[in-house]
C-alpha cells in the first residue's frame, strides 16, 4: 500500500483557505463581538524602571461607561503571575515596573474612547530608578537588578533546568560541554575567534496581539485569542484563577502572522482579569506599538573560539554567549538554552564547551522569534567559519562539507542521529548561486549553513472523524498562522482516506473541542501535528478495512482504500455503505485517534529532536562604496526537508523565512536611548518591503523521505532564515575584504568600515 | 485613538477662517489628515474640531497665476496624485510632477496634500525642499486678508511655520525653470520619510553655441538640500561654484560643490543617521543629483541605480 503514488501529499495545490483570505471574509480575533461586550485599554509604564508607588484608579472607575479598572494591586482575588520558564511577570505591574511599557493599569469601558479617557483619570507616583539596558549594564558589578526576589518557575517541561544567579540579573545558566575544548585550542594549527552581536527586532506579525475573554455563568472561562499555543495559554490561566483545566476553552480563529511573538501567553491574562472584573467580555487588541512593548527577539553577544588542523579539520569550538532576555524570562530561557546547545552548527566537533546566560534588562521581554536563539548562535558561528577559511587559505564551502555531519551521525549521545544530508544542501545551493564562476566584479557572494532542533520532548494530538456521507473532520490544535497548517493537515488526512480535499474539514483550536498539542513553533507542526493527523487517519482506515473485511469477508490485507471506497480485487464498499453497514443505520461515526508522544529520554535537553532543520542558504550582494547600502542581489535557500508535503507552500515559508532574514541582517534593531525605546512605531522601524528582496531568490528542497513526519517529511520554516545574515555578511566580506560583527549591516554601519578599511593591496 | 471630534466643511475660505478664529487652540485644518490623524491617533495633538479645507472653492485647484501668466499655482488641497496627474504641472514642472510619485507611498499620495505637506513642516519633506529651487511662494488667507510669503521664511524649522493659527494655507507658486534647465531629484534612506533629498537644476545658455545642442555654459545653478538641516536650504556656495562653468567641467566642479553642499549643512544625529554620515552623504548625493542633472543637459538618462535611492 505504501507504494502507491500519492495523489494530494507532495502536490502544489492552493490553500484551503485561500479565498476567504484574499477576500476579506476570514476572521481574525479583533472581527469578534459579543454581546455586552467590553473595551480595554492600557495604561503603561513612561519609565524603563521605576518604583510604583500608588496607583489610583478611583476616579476612573467612576467615569460613566466605565465597568472596571485595575491596578496590580487590586489583583488579590487571583494570582497575577504568569510566565512559562519563571512566573515572574505580574498581569499589572506591582510595587515596580521593570520596563517602558509595562502595563500598570487597565481599564474596561463600553468602548475604546472611553477607556482610553479614562486611562488619563488614573493617577500613578512613580520614583524612577536606575535601569539597566544594555547586557555590559546589567552584568556590570553593582548593577541594578531587574528582579530583587528569586521567582518561581513557570509551567514548561524541563524547568528543573533553570539556573538563575541570585544577586545578578542571570536568570538562567546553560553549560554543554564535550571532550576537553582548552586542550583541543590549544594544540589546534589554527585558531579564529571573534564576538558578534545581534539586535533586539521585534516580529512585526501584520496582526498584533489581541483576545477576547468571556467568564460565563458557571464560572468557565472562554477566550478567542491570537496565539500559537491556546494549550500552554490554558494552564496559565488555571494556574491564575485556580480553575480546572477543563473549565477553560481557548479558541484561535485565523492568526495574522506569528513568528514566535504569540507563543505562551501574551494579553491573555489581562483579557481574562479584567473580564472578570468586569463581569463581562471583554476586548483587548494591542496596536502595533504596543506589539512592540509586548515581545521581541532576545539580543545577543556571541564569543566564539574554533580551532582548525592544518588539513582543515574542526577539532574544537568554545563559546560563551550572552542573550538579553529583557525585563521578564518568557520563553528566554530555553531560548538560550536550545540554542546554545546547537551552537556547533552542522559540524563534528569532537572537543566543545559552550556556556550561555540569559541576562534580564529594563527593556520589552524577549521570547521566542523564528529560529529561537539559533540565529544569534549561527551568525557568529558561520562568520567565524568564514575567516577560518581564509586563514586556512580554503574554499568556504569547501571547508563546509569537509567537516558536515554525516547522515545518521550522532549529534550529542541520547539526541537523533543526524537525519539530512548537509552536502547534498550545500552542493544544490553552491550550484545554484554558481559558486565556481567568478561573480561580476561589483559583487561578492558567500554561503553559511545551519542546523537546529525540534521541541522536545512535545506531545501533538489528533482526533479524525469520518461521518455517514464520508467527509472528513480532523480535530488537532495546530493554529493557522498563514504558514498554510490547515491546507497541510487537510491533505494528509485526504490522502491516508482517499478522499477529495474538499471532503476534509479542520476544525479550528479549540481547547474544548480540538485535542492537545503542545505548540505550533519549533517547525514542528508538519512533522508532529501532521503525524498524529497521519495517524489518527489510518486508526480510521483501518476500522474501514476491518468493516469492509467482515462484510466482503475477504482479507483485510487484500483491501485498499480508493475515491472513497474500500476496494476488494472484485467488489468496491463506498464509506457510507461501510457505515451504514456498521452501524445498521445511517448514522454514526468512525473516530481515530493519534498521538504522538515520543517522551523524555537521555539526550542532553530532556528530549530528543524529532527531527533536525537543515538548511544552506548562498547570497550574492553588492554595495554602494560611497553610502555603505548594501543589496541582495541573487538569493538561494536550500532546505533539507525530507519530503515537501506541500510544496507551494513550503516555497512561500522559505520565501518569507529569507525576507524576513534580510530584516534583522540589513535593516531591523530596536534602538534605545535614556532609557527609552526610539522606534517602536513602523514609520520608523524598517521592516523588508518587496522592493528589498532580491531580484532573484530561489528556494530549493531537498527530499529523500528521511524524516520521522508524515510521509517522510521534516519541519520547516525556520531553517531559511538562520543562513541569511552570515551568508549576506559573508559575501560582503569576499566582496570588500569588511569583516561585520555587529548586525543589522546598516548603510551607516557599513560605510563606516569600508572607511576604516586598511587600503587593500 | 482616534477621540471624538466636530467636523465642519466650510466651501469658502472666509468661512473656514472664521471656524478657525473662533474655535482657536480647539481646531485644526484637515486635509487629507495622513499627519493629523496620526498625530491625534497617537494623543499628540487633541483638537475638537476640524476644519476640513477639501471642500474650500480653489483649493483644489491647478492653474498659472492669473498675474504673470507663468507661474504655477497648486492649490493646498490638491493631493500628490493629483500634482502627479495633472498635464500642466507636467508641461510647466516635469521635475515636481515627477517627484509626486515617490512622495511617501500611495496610500498616503492619494489622500495627502501639498498644503498638509507645507503646513505641517516636517524636515522631511520633499516638496519643500524641491520647491526652494522654483522659488515658491505660499499665500496665507486669514479674516485679516492675503498675504504671500516666500517658503523659505514661511518654513521655519522642524513643524514649524510663520502661518498664524487662523490662517490658512491657500496655495504656493511655483516658478517654472527656463526651458534650458537639466535638473534631478534624488532623495535617499530606509525609512518612511527620507534621510536626505537634493534637488538640483542648470540653467544653460542657449545663445553660446559652445558645445554639444548648443548649450554649454551653466548660467544658474540651483541646489536645495532638505532633511538634513533644521530646514531645507538653498545651497548658496554649491551654487556659486558652479555658475558660469562649462557643463563639460561639471565632474570635477560637482566635487567642489558637494563639498561646499556638505560644509553648509548642520545636520544631527538622529534615528537617520549619524551627524558625520549625514554629511559626507550630502556631498555624495549633491554630486550625484549634479552628474545625473548634466547627462540630462546632454539628452542621456543616468543608468546608474542605487540601493535606497529614489532618482526623479
Ligand atoms: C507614512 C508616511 C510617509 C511619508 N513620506 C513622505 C515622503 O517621503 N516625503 C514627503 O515629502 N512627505 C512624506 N510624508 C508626508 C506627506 O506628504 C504628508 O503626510 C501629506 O502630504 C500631508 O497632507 P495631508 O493633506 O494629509 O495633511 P493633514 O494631515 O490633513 O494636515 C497636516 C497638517 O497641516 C495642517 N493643514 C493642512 N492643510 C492646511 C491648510 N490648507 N492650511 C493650514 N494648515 C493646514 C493640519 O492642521 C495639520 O497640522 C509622509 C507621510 C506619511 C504618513
Amino acid at each position: 500500500m505504501s507504494a502507491r503514488p500519492l495523489r494530494v501529499v507532495g502536490h502544489p495545490v492552493p490553500r484551503v483557505d485561500a479565498i476567504e483570505k484574499v477576500t476579506g471574509r476570514a476572521r481574525y480575533v479583533t472581527d469578534l463581538t459579543l454581546p455586552g461586550m467590553a473595551h480595554a485599554k492600557v495604561l503603561r509604564s513612561p519609565y524603563a524602571h521605576a518604583r510604583v508607588r500608588r496607583v489610583d484608579v478611583t476616579r476612573a472607575r467612576a467615569r460613566p461607561g466605565v465597568f472596571a479598572a485595575l491596578a496590580g494591586a487590586d489583583l488579590t482575588w487571583c494570582d497575577p503571575y504568569y510566565g512559562p520558564a519563571y512566573r515572574d511577570r505580574p498581569v499589572l505591574a506591582i510595587g515596580v515596573a521593570r520596563y517602558e511599557g509595562e502595563p500598570v493599569a487597565a481599564v474596561a469601558a463600553v468602548d475604546e474612547a472611553t477607556a482610553e479617557e479614562a486611562l488619563e483619570l488614573i493617577d500613578v507616583d512613580y520614583e524612577p530608578l536606575a535601569p539597566v539596558m544594555t547586557l555590559e549594564e546589567a552584568l556590570a558589578e553593582d548593577a541594578p537588578l531587574v528582579h530583587a526576589g528569586q521567582p518561581p518557575a513557570g509551567h514548561f517541561a524541563d524547568l528543573s533546568t533553570l539556573r538563575p544567579r541570585p544577586g545578578t540579573n542571570i536568570c538562567h545558566q546553560f553549560q554543554f560541554a564535550r571532550g576537553d575544548a582548552a586542550a583541543a585550542l590549544g594544540g589546534a594549527d589554527v585558531v579564529v575567534e571573534d564576538a558578534y552581536r545581534f539586535p533586539p527586532v521585534q516580529h512585526v506579525a501584520l496582526e498584533p496581539h489581541a483576545a477576547v475573554a468571556a467568564w460565563d455563568e458557571t464560572g468557565a472561562l472562554t477566550l478567542w485569542a491570537s496565539t500559537q499555543n491556546p494549550y500552554s495559554v490554558r494552564v496559565e490561566l488555571a494556574k491564575m484563577f485556580d480553575v480546572p483545566l477543563a473549565r477553560i476553552r481557548v479558541v484561535v480563529p485565523h492568526l495574522g502572522g506569528g513568528f514566535g511573538s504569540k507563543t505562551y501567553a501574551k494579553l491573555e491574562p489581562l483579557a481574562a482579569t479584567l473580564a472578570r472584573a468586569a463581569a463581562r467580555p471583554v476586548r483587548l487588541a494591542a496596536s502595533v506599538p504596543e506589539a512592540f512593548q509586548t515581545v521581541r527577539r532576545c539580543a545577543s553577544r556571541v564569543a566564539v573560539r574554533a580551532g582548525f588542523r592544518r588539513d582543515g579539520t574542526l577539532v574544537a569550538v568554545a563559546c560563551d554567549a550572552d542573550y538579553d532576555v529583557g525585563a521578564y524570562a518568557d520563553i528566554g530561557p530555553r531560548v538560550v538554552q536550545k540554542g546554545t546547545y546547537t551552537a556547533t552548527g552542522p559540524y563534528r566537533v569532537p572537543h566543545v564547551r559552550l556556556e550561555a546566560r540569559a541576562v534580564y534588562t529594563n527593556t520589552t521581554p524577549g521570547g521566542a522569534f523564528r529560529g529561537f536563539g539559533v540565529p544569534q548562535l549561527a551568525w557568529a558561528l558561520e562568520s567565524l567559519f568564514d575567516v577560518a577559511a581564509d586563514r586556512l587559505d580554503r574554499d568556504p564551502v569547501d571547508l563546509r562539507r569537509q567537516n558536515f555531519l554525516a547522515h545518521g551521525e550522532e549529534f550529542a549521545p541520547g539526541d537523533t542521529p543526524i537525519d539530512g544530508k548537509l552536502e547534498e544542501s550545500l552542493s544544490r545551493a553552491a550550484e545554484a548561486i554558481g559558486w565556481t564562476r567568478a561573480p561580476a566584479a561589483d559583487r561578492g557572494r558567500g554561503v553559511a549553513a545551519m542546523l537546529k532542533a525540534s521541541v522536545a520532548p512535545s506531545v501533538s494530538e489528533a482526533i479524525v472523524r469520518l461521518h455517514a456521507d464520508g467527509s472528513v473532520t480532523v480535530l488537532a490544535s495546530a493554529v493557522e498562522m498563514g504558514q498554510g497548517t490547515r491546507t497541510v493537515l487537510t491533505q494528509i488526512a485526504a490522502e491516508v482516506l482517499s478522499v477529495p480535499l474538499a471532503r476534509v474539514t479542520v476544525v479550528q483550536p479549540d481547547t474544548a473541542v480540538t485535542p492537545y498539542d503542545q505548540t505550533t513553533s519549533s517547525s514542528r507542526s508538519t512533522a508532529m501535528t501532521g503525524r498524529a493527523v497521519q495517524v489518527a487517519a489510518e486508526d480510521v482506515r483501518d476500522q474501514l478495512l476491518a468493516i469492509a473485511a467482515q462484510n466482503l469477508g475477504v482479507a483485510a490485507r487484500e483491501l485498499a482504500l480508493a475515491d472513497g471506497a474500500v476496494v476488494a480485487p472484485a467488489r468496491r464498499l463506498t464509506y457510507p455503505e461501510a457505515l451504514a453497514l456498521k452501524f445498521g443505520m445511517s448514522g454514526g461515526e468512525l473516530i481515530g485517534r493519534g498521538v504522538i508522544a515520543p517522551g523524555r529520554t537521555a539526550a542532553p535537553l530532556g528530549g530528543s529532536t524529532p527531527f533536525w532543520e537543515m538548511a544552506v542558504g548562498a547570497a550574492e550582494v553588492s554595495v554602494d562604496e560611497e553610502t555603505g547600502a548594501v543589496r541582495v542581489e541573487r538569493y538561494v535557500s536550500v532546505a533539507d526537508v525530507g519530503r515537501a508535503i506541500n510544496p507551494l507552500l513550503l516555497e512561500g515559508q522559505d520565501e518569507g523565512g529569507v525576507v524576513q532574514g534580510l530584516g534583522h541582517t540589513l535593516l531591523e534593531e530596536m534602538l534605545y536611548a535614556d532609557g527609552h525605546l526610539l522606534n517602536g512605531t513602523l514609520l520608523v522601524y524598517r521592516v523588508p518591503r518587496a522592493d528589498d528582496t532580491p531580484s532573484e531568490l530561489e528556494c530549493h528542497f531537498v527530499e529523500n523521505a528521511d524524516g520521522s513526519g508524515p510521509f517522510g517529511a521534516k519541519g520547516a520554516g525556520e531553517g531559511s532564515l538562520i543562513p541569511v545574515s552570515p551568508a549576506v555578511a559573508n559575501a560582503l566580506a569576499r566582496l570588500t575584504g569588511v569583516r561585520l560583527r555587529d548586525l543589522p549591516l546598516t548603510p551607516e554601519r557599513v560605510w563606516r568600515a569600508l572607511r576604516a578599511r586598511s587600503p587593500r593591496a | 485613538m482616534l477621540r471624538p471630534f466636530t467636523l465642519h466643511r466650510p466651501e469658502t475660505a472666509e468661512e473656514a477662517c472664521a471656524l478657525l478664529a473662533g474655535l482657536g487652540e480647539e481646531a485644526a485644518a484637515y486635509a487629507g489628515g495622513t499627519e493629523l490623524l496620526l498625530m491625534m491617533k497617537l494623543g499628540l495633538l487633541r483638537p475638537r474640531h476640524l476644519v476640513d479645507v477639501k471642500r474650500i472653492r480653489g483649493f483644489g485647484d491647478i492653474g498659472l497665476e492669473p498675474l504673470s501668466g507663468r507661474r504655477l499655482t497648486i492649490g493646498a488641497a490638491v493631493t500628490h496624485r493629483a500634482v502627479e496627474q495633472s498635464a500642466l504641472v507636467r508641461a510647466r514642472c516635469p521635475l515636481v510632477s515627477s517627484v509626486a510619485r515617490h512622495v511617501a507611498n500611495v496610500r498616503v499620495r492619494n489622500v495627502g496634500t501639498v498644503g498638509g505637506n507645507l503646513a505641517f513642516a516636517d524636515p522631511h519633506s520633499d516638496l519643500a525642499t524641491l520647491f526652494l529651487t522654483l522659488d515658491a511662494s505660499v499665500e496665507l488667507l486669514s479674516p485679516r486678508g492675503r498675504r504671500e510669503l516666500p517658503l523659505d521664511d514661511f518654513v521655519r524649522g522642524p513643524w514649524e511655520t510663520s502661518r498664524a493659527s487662523d490662517e490658512l494655507l491657500g496655495s504656493v507658486t511655483l516658478t517654472p525653470w527656463a526651458s534650458d534647465t537639466a535638473a534631478a531629484y534624488v532623495k535617499f534612506g530606509v525609512h518612511e520619510r527620507p534621510t536626505l533629498a537634493v534637488a538640483a537644476a542648470l540653467r544653460l545658455d542657449g545663445t553660446t553655441g559652445a558645445g554639444r545642442n548648443g548649450r554649454d555654459r551653466i548660467v544658474e545653478a540651483r541646489v536645495a538640500v532638505g532633511c538634513v538641516s533644521l530646514k531645507p536650504v538653498r545651497m548658496a556656495a554649491a551654487e556659486a561654484r558652479l555658475t558660469d562653468l562649462s557643463i563639460g567641467d561639471l565632474d570635477d566642479a560637482a566635487r567642489a560643490a558637494a563639498d561646499a553642499a556638505a560644509a553648509g549643512v548642520d545636520p544631527a544625529d538622529d534615528l537617520y543617521g549619524s551627524a558625520d554620515y549625514k554629511r559626507e552623504m550630502v556631498a555624495v548625493f549633491v554630486g550625484r543629483a549634479l552628474r545625473i542633472a548634466a547627462a540630462r543637459a546632454r539628452g542621456a538618462e543616468s543608468a546608474a541605480r542605487f540601493p535606497h535611492t529614489v532618482v526623479a
